[in-house]
């Protein structure tokens, strides 16, 4: 059985999504952020960065969220075009694209003093970065308008969760610029995030980690039931 | 028949490595960069971010590095575990650690004040340059069991993809943040002095004009 080293409303949430949709057995092991205990030697056996998430699986742990969520659709074959097929390419360009692109511009606005090295840069370093997401999200808006088999929410692949999710924290965090983003004006993306959070995998999820109904069009902060977000 | 667009010594030149190790037929066609044709409306419906590479592939255009190398991989085994391998998992892991993680730290290395301005361009790049050390040493402790994936013994798509990372950062001035030299990875290093010795790598550094120890000491 699978175990997922999660901490409420963390990238774990995307894999945690995609395991409820998959319908396959797993289990969550808390990594408590309150405790620092990603730091820890024992999370740091099964990821050595310290990042959340990480799945134990029967070829070893595997971090990364999109090298969870694309080993998942090969070894399930599902949620994403197979290998060799003829949306294969463009489904992974996008999902590097929002792994390396979206995820990572994401990471630098959620923790900006750990990478704008001074205080006196932050404004700047905040403009720069929230430009460039809304220049991305565009983008992924466009190709979301035009219905590709891998992103259509009623079938979804891993990237309408993985898309989503980044939605939600974009919209929570930082703590301090809370709805800065405004999802209507990617109606494409709205329409994705609005029937995805619908569903039954996502509304589980949301249930385990206290995150409320409306998760990705209209998001508050989790109240979960053990461990902490931040 | 792929056409990839690469300008010399750029990201292109890991996915033209690749397939050149492969064997297979494509048309390199370069980029205009002087006269901005990344800016142009033709290679931005190629890559609509307007960055390097892009290939067109009978399925369209393609772009970013890590999915190039995926999409080359599924449709020509060898270089790579497929799909149904059983170290697949660990190869993709360390795949998006290289291209999520270790290329990304590369990226703000080179551009720091793109990250927040010139104002910040010197701290951005001192935390860069110690995160991607730790990032290194992890990548290097994984090739140390000389996996399939990332060996000294045979040539594999993350073996080029760190290869040309570690020959850019070996490239940098000595004693400089951004310096990196690839003999304080020693795994890493057997990887990439096979690599460079590579018939594929000898005549692709002929065509881009590298030079010959293009990766181990790239000059």
């Amino acid at each position: 059985m699978y175990v997922l080293h999660y901490a409420p409303d963390n990238a774990s949430q995307i894999i945690r999504m995609v395991l409820e949709e998959l319908a396959v057995p797993y289990r969550t092991a808390l990594v408590d952020r309150s405790t620092r205990a990603q730091d820890r030697p024992e999370y740091r056996a099964v990821n050595p960065t310290g990042l959340i998430p990480a799945l134990e699986t029967p070829q070893g742990a595997v971090f990364e969220t999109a090298a969870i969520l694309l080993w998942l659709t090969e070894t399930h074959a599902a949620m994403a075009p197979a290998p060799g097929s003829a949306l294969r390419g463009d489904f992974l360009k996008w999902l590097i694209f929002v792994a390396n692109t979206l995820h990572a511009d994401a990471r630098l606005l959620f923790y900006p003093e750990a990478h704008a090295g001074s205080a006196q840069a932050l404004p700047g370093f905040r403009s720069q970065t929230e430009a460039r997401i809304l220049r991305h999200l565009g983008l992924l808006d466009t190709v979301a308008a035009q219905s590709p088999g891998y992103l259509v929410a009623s079938d979804p692949s891993v990237l309408c969760y993985y898309i989503c999710c980044l939605i939600r924290w974009i919209t929570l965090y930082p703590a301090d610029r809370r709805g800065w983003l405004d999802l209507a004006r990617f109606p494409a993306l709205f329409d994705l995030a609005e029937t995805l959070q619908s569903r039954p995998a996502a509304l589980r999820v949301a249930l385990a980690e206290g995150l409320g109904p409306t998760v990705f069009t209209d998001p508050h902060f989790a109240v979960p039931p053990e461990g902490s977000a931040l | 028949m792929y056409t990839l667009r690469y300008s010399p010594d750029s990201a292109s030149l890991i996915v033209r490595l690749v397939l050149t190790e492969l064997g297979l037929p494509f048309e390199a066609r370069a980029i205009d960069r002087r006269a901005g044709e990344l800016d142009s409306p033709g290679y931005r419906a190629l890559h609509p971010l307007g960055k390097i590479p892009a290939m067109e592939t009978p399925n369209g255009p393609m772009f970013e590095s890590a999915a190039i190398l995926l999409y080359l991989s599924d449709r020509h085994p060898g270089l790579a575990p497929g799909p149904d391998a059983p170290d697949r998992a660990a190869f993709l892991k360390w795949l998006f650690f290289t291209s999520t993680n270790i290329h990304t730290a590369v990226m703000e290395v080179f551009y720091p004040e793109r990250v927040a301005g010139e104002a910040a361009a010197g701290a951005v790049l001192a935390h860069a340059s110690a995160r991607l050390r730790t990032l290194l040493s992890a990548l290097n402790l994984a090739a140390e069991a000389n996996p399939v994936w990332l060996s000294a013994d045979q040539p594999s798509t993350l073996g080029y993809y760190i290869a040309v990372l570690m020959r850019w950062l070996g490239q940098c001035d000595k004693g400089t943040l951004a310096h990196v030299d690839a003999a304080d990875y020693p795994a890493l290093h057997a990887v990439l002095a096979m690599l460079e010795q590579r018939p594929a790598a000898r005549a692709v550094a002929l065509a881009e004009g590298l030079g010959d120890t293009i990766f181990t000491d790239p000059g």
